[in-house]
């Protein structure tokens, strides 16, 4: 079972610091949330086997590595997007030859995760209500009603400019409201 | 703190916005760049739970209805913000203050100059008869603008070269007869006007004028 985005704040605090030279655990470590969000983005958090895919791609990754196929004429960064974007490709081809006349499968998430994610959006739900009006406002429109930031500008009379601040201003309360 | 370039990305990536090749940029960007990782994952998590339960959370909010298109003067107006707009106010009231009430106030000191090794200086002087190029009698009198006390003027009157020159300290000189008697009708005549200070220093010059004596019918 591999880590969720949401509860790997070790990884994350490693994610933060660009080391020039990694270990493959380190590697492993680094990368894993973002192959696994590339993932989730790519076939949905629903997708039962997203999990399964994502170690996939980290155990072709250290492979690739041990056999020195990573030459440094790219960032490893690139490196290991190019393994996640060719291996979700031939996911989906597979799972489109599979799957072509099956039934839709259940979303599916780890009980643990579940519990987590919810909570999590709870509390973001609660911070959100703490907001000003201004900001939620904002939110609505932009996230919730998906308008652009022109429409959403002439909507409130304020420029684009000032709707990206808006929201950027937002996100930052919101980081603060739940850190409390 | 640190901005990155594509952090403007960051949204229209998670809403589906983006082109393919942009989505793919974007994506190997972010294989690189934590900041941008971070933030992405951090807007992903307000943006899912707005999707899934924005219906609860915004179910006090008052839409804004969607408004006429603002005029020239509205989007002009919404371009800054009232703040802005008091600062940039105050900064154009500060600039016509110094541009029409105090730089006409400050008076430009005379340039320094030099004529012949002698240091000039001071306004110019500004000669008031005879100005008229065609003059039908021999002027008697030649009267220029003074400078003031203390100021010694020298005339000088050229034909082709210096015909006359003569000295006072009023500012006009009147020519004797024999002065006269040296120009004739139909010729053209110059004349010129320098200050000097009580020390000799040459301190102003006018500029040469012309003028004729009409030949005598």
């Amino acid at each position: 079972m591999g880590l969720s985005i949401f509860d790997s704040s070790f990884i994350m605090e490693k994610v933060k610091k660009n080391k020039p030279e990694l270990t493959t655990e380190e590697i492993v470590a680094k990368y894993r949330p973002v192959v696994s969000f590339r993932v989730r983005k790519s076939l949905g958090s629903g997708t039962p086997d997203w999990e399964d895919v994502v170690n996939n791609i980290i155990v072709n990754v250290i492979e690739k590595l041990q056999k020195g196929e990573f030459r440094g004429d790219s960032s490893i960064g690139t490196f290991i997007y190019t393994i996640t974007s060719r291996r979700i490709i031939d996911h989906i081809r597979q799972k489109s030859k599979v799957l072509k006349h099956a039934p839709e499968p259940n979303p599916f998430l780890a009980p643990y995760e579940e519990i987590e994610n919810k909570e999590r959006a709870e509390v973001l739900t609660k911070a959100i209500d703490k907001l000003k009006p201004k900001y939620k406002e904002i939110l609505h429109l932009y996230y919730y009603k998906e308008l652009s930031r022109g429409e959403v500008a002439q909507r409130l009379s304020i420029t684009p400019r000032r709707v990206s601040e808006r929201i950027n201003y937002a996100q930052k309360l919101l980081s603060k409201i739940i850190k409390k | 703190m640190r901005i990155c370039k594509f952090e403007y990305l960051i949204d229209d990536y998670l809403l589906g916005k983006l082109s393919e090749d942009k989505r793919a940029e974007f994506e190997e960007h972010y294989f690189n760049c934590p900041l941008c990782f971070e933030k992405t994952v951090q807007r992903d998590e307000l943006i899912s739970v707005i999707k899934t339960k924005g219906s609860s959370i915004f179910q006090d909010i008052q839409v804004p209805k969607e408004e006429k298109r603002p005029s020239v003067f509205e989007s002009v107006y919404a371009f800054l913000t009232p703040r802005e707009w008091a600062t940039a106010a105050v900064s154009a009231a500060l600039l016509l203050i110094v541009v029409f009430g105090v730089l006409p106030n400050i008076k430009a000191t005379s340039p320094d100059f030099y004529i012949n090794d002698d240091r000039v200086r001071g306004p110019s002087i500004t000669l008031i008869s005879p100005v008229i190029e065609d003059m039908k009698v021999i002027p008697s009198q030649f009267r220029w603008q003074g400078l003031g006390e203390d100021v010694e003027y020298k005339i000088y009157i050229y034909n082709h070269d210096l015909m006359w020159s003569g000295t006072t300290k009023e500012n006009f000189i009147v020519l004797s007869e024999e002065t006269k008697k040296l120009m004739i009708s139909g010729e053209k005549y110059s004349w010129q006007v320098k200050a000097f200070s009580p020390e000799g220093i040459l301190i102003s010059v006018s500029s040469r004028v012309h003028f004729n004596i009409s030949p005598q019918q």
